[in-house]
C-alpha cells in the first residue's frame, strides 16, 4: 500500500512541532535566568570591590593615626545637616505607619518613545525615568520652587552672572560602585556639546555657556559667554553622567544604544546597557545609593495605551497612579467603588503650560487685518474663556490673562482676565469699521468685506476639535466668521516657519518656574523661522525683556518681568485661553500624597526623592 | 521549470525597484515635510528647542538635498550592490562591489530599522503562531460538522453563530473582553495587558505545587496572557475559513468518487476524512499561502488593545509618523515576502495539480 500522510502522522507532527516550540520557550527561560544569575555576579563583584576599597581607606586611616570611627558628616560627608533635599523624605520617615518596601506601579500612557539613554531621549516618559536613575547638580524645592543643592555641596553664583562655581559632595558612588568626581561634570558638559552626540535639544539650552572646568577633585565652575538668568534653570536638565561608563562608548554606539542608563540615583536599571523597548521599564533599588533611601523597592512603568484596558488596570488594582481624561475623571469621582480606594487629584500647575490663538500680523511681507491691536483686543473679548473651561474641560481648565502661570511672581498680580464682553468687543469693531451693516448677522467693512479669517490647529486631540468649534459660535455671535481648518501637525510646523497662515490655535509646554518671554515674542526672532511666527513686534516690549534677561537681581528683573506682562496684556499678540488641570487618581494605600508649590510632592520629572511609602500592612507585592 | 523559476525570481528585481520608488514619492510629497514629522506627534513645543532640532535633523539625515539625490542614496544603502566608502577622509574614495544591506536608522526613533524588526517580529509571531492551528482546528471542525449536516439543526445553527461571529468587529469585542472578562468588578479571569505578569521574572519555568499553594510557572502564565488576544484576534477567521471548508467539502461530498467510496462499503468516517477532506483542502491551502504576509504584517487592533508590541503597531507608526526609514523599509519587506509567497503558491499549484505546467 502506497504510503501517505495520513491524520496520525499529522497528529504527531503538530505535537512534535509543540515539544520543538516549547524546547525553545524553555531556552528562552533559561536564558532569562542565566541573566538574572550574571545581574547578581555583576553585583556582588562590585560589592567585592567596593568593601576591598573601603578596607583600604580605612587602612589608611588607621596609618595615619585617625581613628575610622570619626563622624565626618560636618565636613562635607554624604548626609548634610538640614539637607534640604532629603526634608520631604526625612518627615515622610517620622511619621508613625512609615515603612519600606512594595512597588510604585505607573503607567506610560502610550508606548515609550524607545530611548532612555540620557540625552539621547525624546519623549516625556523618559525623563521620569532619567529623573530616578539621575542625579543632577541643583534642583528644585518642590514647596519653595527654589534651587537647591543636589549633588553639589553647595554652589555660587558670581554678581555678573558668568561664573557658577559648583562643589560636589563627597561619598557619592554611581551605581556601579565608582566615586562621582568633577571629571564626571566635565565630561557630562563635553558629551553634550559635542555635535555627533544626537542632543540638539539640550545642546540648544548650553548656547550661552562658553566652559566648565574642573578647579579642584570636587569642585567645577561653569563659565558663560553672557549673563542669562535662567542658567541654573538650565543646569537642571543636565543629569550628571560617570566618564568611566559612557567613554567606553562610541559617538554612534551611544546615539543608538536605547539602554545605556548608569547613573547616581535612587533607582537603576537591572542592567544598565541591556534595556531593549518593548520591555517593560522597572527601575530597582540602587542598593549603593550615596543618600536617604527612599520607601519603594521597584518602580514599574506599564506601557497600556488603551483607555479601557487602563480603567480596567487601574480599577483591579494594577495600577497605583491613574492619569486620565477630564471626562473619566468627572465621571470616576462619582464612582464610590473608585472613590473608596482611591483619591482624584486635580493640580494646577506651571508644568502644565497654556493654550492660545496666535494672530498673524504679517503675511507675504504685508500686515494682516490682525496687525492692529484693537482689533486683536476685540476679538479677545468675545471670547467666551471661563464657558470654554466650564463645559469643554468641565471647569478642570482655568482662564489666563497672559503667558505666565497663574501665581507666577513674573506676572503683573493686578492684571485680570479679559472679561466675556460681546457688546464691549462689538463696540470696538464698529470703531473699526466692521460693522453689520445689511443685517445678515455678519460684520462687513465699508468695502462689503465680511470679517473673516481662518483658524488652523492641529488634528488629533479630540478636545482641541472641540475648543475650535466652541471658538467659532462664540465668534459667530459677535458676527465674525471663523473657518476652521484642521491640518496634521507636519503642516502646522511648515505653516508656523513660513509665516503662511491667519490665526493659529496651539499649546505652549510649561516646565520652567521663571518663563523666558524671549523666544516667543521678541521682534528677533520673526526672522529666520524664529518662535515669534505671529510677527508680532513691539520696541518698548523688546527692550524689557532683553534687559530682564540679562538681570541677575531677581526683585529688579521681577519688576521687568511684570512690565513685560503688562504690555503684552496691553497688546494682545495671542488670545490668551486657558491653562489645563492636570487630573488623576492615586491608590490610597500610597501614602503622604500632598501638594506642594510645584505640583505634588513627587513631581515625575524631577529627581527629588520619592517621599511617598505603603504602610507594613497595605504592602502587596513584598513577600511576607 | 527551471528557466519559470529563475525568470521570476528576477522580476521581483524591478518590481521591488517600481514598490520603492512609489512609496518613497508619496512619503517625499507628504504635506508639510519630513521635517516637521521629526518633530514628533505629541510635539509639547518648547520654543527654543523646536529650531534646533529640526537644523540637526535636516543636516543629519541630508533632508535639504533634493529628492532625487535621497533615493538615490537611499538605494545604494538598501541594496547588496553597490557603492561603498572605503575611506571616511577627504576627499574619500567609494568602491563599487558587494556589500551588507543597511535598512538604516528609522527617524522617530534613532534606532537601526534591522533591531526594531527583530525586536517586533518575535512578538507577532508568537501571537500568529499560537492563534493559527487553533483557527484550523476550529475552523475545519466546524466545517465539516455543518457540511456533513446539510440543512439541518447543526448547520443552520453553526452558519447563524459563524455569520454573527464575522460580523462583530475585532477592536468592540477587544474593549468588551477587557472590560468584563479582567475587571475585578465582573470577571477577573485573565489579565489585562502584555505578555508576562510582573512577578514573571521570579517564577518557575512549569506549574508547580509547593506549600504556599499552586504557582502557575512561566509557561502558563504567558498562554494565560495570550487567551483573549489569541480568542480576539481568531474568531473572524474561524467563521471564515469554517464556511470556506463548509462550502468545498460540500462540494466534493457530492462527486462521483465519494459515491463510489460508499459502495465500497466505506464508513461514513472514512469518506468523509480520507477521501473528501483531503479533495476540498485545496482551497484553504490557497487562502493559507495568501495570508502569510499578512500574518508577518500584524494585527494592529489587537496589538493596541491589548498593549502587545508587534508588526503592525511598527507599522501603522511609521506611516503616521512619516518615519521614512522604517517605513520604506517594511513596505520593501511585506513586497518580498508577498511576492516569494505567490512564487510559492504557483510552484505548489504545479506539484498539486498535473494540469499544471511552467514548461515553454
Amino acid at each position: 500500500m502506497q504510503n501517505r500522510f495520513g491524520f496520525k502522522d499529522l497528529v504527531f507532527l503538530a505535537l512534535f512541532l509543540v515539544f520543538i516550540f516549547v524546547v525553545f520557550l524553555e531556552m528562552k527561560q533559561i536564558d532569562r535566568q542565566w541573566q538574572i544569575l550574571s545581574e547578581l555576579k555583576d553585583q556582588s563583584s562590585t560589592q567585592t570591590q567596593l568593601l576591598a576599597s573601603i578596607s583600604r581607606s580605612i587602612d589608611t586611616l588607621s596609618t595615619s593615626g585617625i581613628a575610622p570611627t570619626t563622624q565626618s558628616s560636618n565636613s562635607g560627608g554624604v548626609t548634610l545637616k538640614n539637607d534640604p533635599f532629603f526634608t520631604p523624605l526625612k518627615e515622610a520617615e517620622a511619621m508613625p505607619d512609615f515603612a519600606r518596601g512594595d512597588y510604585l506601579v505607573d503607567n506610560f500612557q502610550t508606548k515609550l518613545g524607545g530611548i532612555l539613554t540620557p540625552y539621547i531621549n525624546q519623549d516625556l516618559y523618559s525623563y521620569w525615568v532619567q529623573a530616578k536613575i539621575f542625579d543632577i547638580l541643583i534642583t528644585q524645592d518642590p514647596n519653595t520652587l527654589e534651587y537647591i543643592p543636589e549633588l553639589a555641596r553647595s554652589f555660587q553664583a558670581s554678581p555678573d552672572g558668568l561664573t557658577f562655581t559648583f562643589q560636589l559632595r563627597h561619598g557619592v558612588r554611581f551605581s556601579d560602585g565608582v566615586p562621582l568626581t568633577a571629571d564626571d561634570v566635565v565630561f557630562t558638559y563635553n558629551f553634550v556639546q559635542n555635535p555627533k552626540i544626537n542632543a540638539p535639544r539640550t545642546r540648544s539650552y548650553l548656547s550661552k555657556f562658553k566652559s566648565v572646568e574642573k578647579t579642584a577633585e570636587d569642585e567645577v565652575v561653569f563659565r558663560m559667554s553672557e549673563p542669562y538668568f535662567n542658567t541654573l534653570n538650565v543646569m537642571t536638565n543636565l543629569p550628571i553622567i560617570p566618564k568611566h561608563f559612557y567613554s567606553k562608548f562610541g559617538e554612534e554606539e551611544i546615539n543608538q544604544n536605547p539602554g545605556l542608563v548608569m547613573g547616581t540615583g535612587p533607582y537603576r536599571m537591572p542592567d544598565p546597557k541591556g534595556w531593549r523597548p518593548g520591555q517593560k521599564v522597572v527601575l530597582v533599588r540602587n542598593q549603593l545609593y550615596w543618600g536617604e533611601p527612599p520607601a519603594f523597592d521597584k518602580l514599574i512603568y506599564n506601557e497600556v495605551e488603551e483607555e479601557a484596558a487602563q480603567e480596567t488596570m487601574f480599577r483591579n488594582g494594577e495600577l497605583d497612579i491613574y492619569r486620565c481624561t477630564v471626562p473619566q475623571f468627572d465621571r470616576l469621582s462619582k464612582d464610590a467603588s473608585v472613590t473608596s480606594r482611591a483619591t482624584g487629584y486635580a493640580i494646577d500647575s506651571f508644568l502644565n503650560g497654556f493654550y492660545f490663538i496666535g494672530w498673524n500680523e504679517k503675511r507675504n511681507g504685508k500686515d494682516t487685518i490682525f496687525a492692529d491691536k484693537r482689533l486683536r483686543k476685540a476679538l479677545s473679548l468675545v471670547t467666551d474663556r471661563a464657558g470654554l473651561c466650564a463645559q469643554i474641560y468641565l471647569n478642570h481648565a482655568k482662564p489666563i490673562s497672559g503667558p505666565l502661570w497663574i501665581g507666577s511672581p513674573q506676572a503683573d498680580p493686578a492684571i485680570k482676565p479679559l472679561p466675556y464682553d460681546v457688546e464691549g468687543g462689538k463696540k470696538i469693531l464698529a470703531d473699526l469699521g466692521w460693522i453689520d451693516r445689511d443685517n445678515s448677522g455678519v460684520l462687513k467693512n465699508s468695502q462689503g468685506t465680511p470679517l473673516r479669517f481662518r483658524l488652523s490647529y492641529a488634528t488629533g486631540s479630540e478636545f482641541v476639535q472641540r475648543v475650535v468649534l466652541f471658538l467659532k459660535d462664540n465668534f459667530a455671535k459677535a458676527g465674525v466668521i471663523m473657518e476652521p481648518d484642521p491640518q496634521p501637525w507636519s503642516v502646522i510646523n511648515q505653516l508656523m516657519e513660513h509665516r503662511d497662515f491667519e490665526a493659529i490655535t496651539l499649546g505652549w509646554g510649561g516646565g520652567d518656574v521663571e518663563s523666558d518671554l524671549y523666544q516667543e515674542y521678541d521682534s528677533s526672532q520673526i526672522a529666520d523661522a524664529g518662535d515669534n511666527f505671529i510677527s508680532y513686534s513691539n520696541p518698548e516690549f523688546d527692550k524689557t525683556v532683553r534687559q530682564a534677561r540679562q538681570t541677575m537681581d531677581r526683585d529688579a528683573r521681577m519688576k521687568l518681568w511684570q512690565q513685560a506682562d503688562r504690555i503684552l496684556f496691553e497688546d494682545q499678540p495671542y488670545t490668551f485661553l486657558y491653562s489645563r488641570q492636570e487630573v488623576r487618581f492615586i491608590d490610597k494605600r500610597i501614602h503622604n500624597v500632598k501638594r506642594t508649590m510645584a505640583e505634588l510632592n513627587v513631581v515625575d520629572l524631577w529627581p527629588n526623592p520619592i517621599p511617598w511609602y505603603v504602610p507594613k500592612g497595605m504592602q502587596k507585592y513584598t513577600q511576607p | 521549470m527551471l528557466t519559470y523559476l529563475l525568470r521570476r525570481l528576477l522580476l521581483i528585481v524591478p518590481t521591488l525597484l517600481g514598490v520603492s520608488i512609489v512609496t518613497f514619492a508619496i512619503i517625499a510629497s507628504s504635506p508639510g515635510g519630513l521635517g516637521g514629522a521629526l518633530l514628533g506627534p505629541n510635539a509639547q513645543l518648547r520654543p527654543e528647542e523646536r529650531k534646533a532640532i529640526m537644523a540637526y535633523y535636516n543636516e543629519r539625515y541630508g533632508l535639504n538635498r533634493p529628492p532625487p539625490v535621497q533615493y538615490l542614496k537611499w538605494l545604494n544603502r538598501v541594496s547588496p550592490i553597490g557603492f561603498k566608502a572605503i575611506d571616511t577622509g577627504f576627499p574619500g574614495s567609494l568602491k563599487f562591489g558587494l556589500k551588507w544591506c543597511d535598512l538604516g536608522e528609522s527617524w522617530q526613533r534613532h534606532r537601526p530599522v534591522a533591531d526594531l524588526i527583530g525586536e517586533a517580529l518575535p512578538i507577532t509571531l508568537l501571537l500568529e503562531c499560537s492563534s493559527l492551528p487553533l483557527i484550523y482546528f476550529f475552523a475545519l471542525t466546524t466545517g465539516i460538522a455543518a457540511a456533513r449536516a446539510r440543512g439541518k439543526f447543526v448547520d443552520v445553527g453553526l452558519g447563524t453563530v459563524l455569520i454573527a461571529l464575522y460580523s462583530m468587529p475585532e477592536i468592540w469585542i477587544g474593549v468588551l473582553m477587557i472590560g468584563f472578562l479582567t475587571n475585578r468588578e465582573y470577571f477577573h479571569w485573565f489579565p489585562t495587558n502584555g505578555l508576562h505578569d510582573i512577578t514573571s521574572d521570579a517564577m518557575l519555568f512549569l506549574p508547580s505545587f509547593s506549600p504556599v499553594g499552586f504557582q502557575r510557572g512561566w509557561l502558563l502564565d504567558t498562554a494565560w496572557h495570550l487567551v483573549l488576544p489569541v480568542v480576539c484576534l481568531g474568531y473572524s477567521s474561524v467563521a471564515y475559513l469554517s464556511r470556506l471548508t463548509r462550502g468545498s467539502m460540500l462540494e466534493t461530498l457530492n462527486q462521483d468518487f465519494i459515491r463510489t467510496a460508499r459502495a465500497k462499503g466505506n464508513s461514513e468516517n472514512v469518506v468523509t476524512y480520507r477521501h473528501a477532506l483531503r479533495n476540498s483542502l485545496l482551497p484553504l491551502i490557497t487562502v493559507t499561502a495568501s495570508t502569510l504576509p499578512a500574518i508577518l504584517a500584524g494585527a494592529v487592533v489587537i496589538e493596541t488593545i491589548f498593549g502587545l508590541p508587534g508588526m503592525g503597531l511598527l507599522f501603522t507608526d511609521s506611516a503616521l509618523q512619516t518615519d521614512r526609514e522604517l517605513l520604506m523599509a517594511l513596505t520593501l519587506i511585506f513586497a518580498l515576502i508577498l511576492m516569494i509567497s505567490f512564487l510559492i503558491a504557483d510552484i505548489a499549484y504545479a506539484i498539486a495539480d498535473p494540469r499544471v505546467s511552467y514548461v515553454d
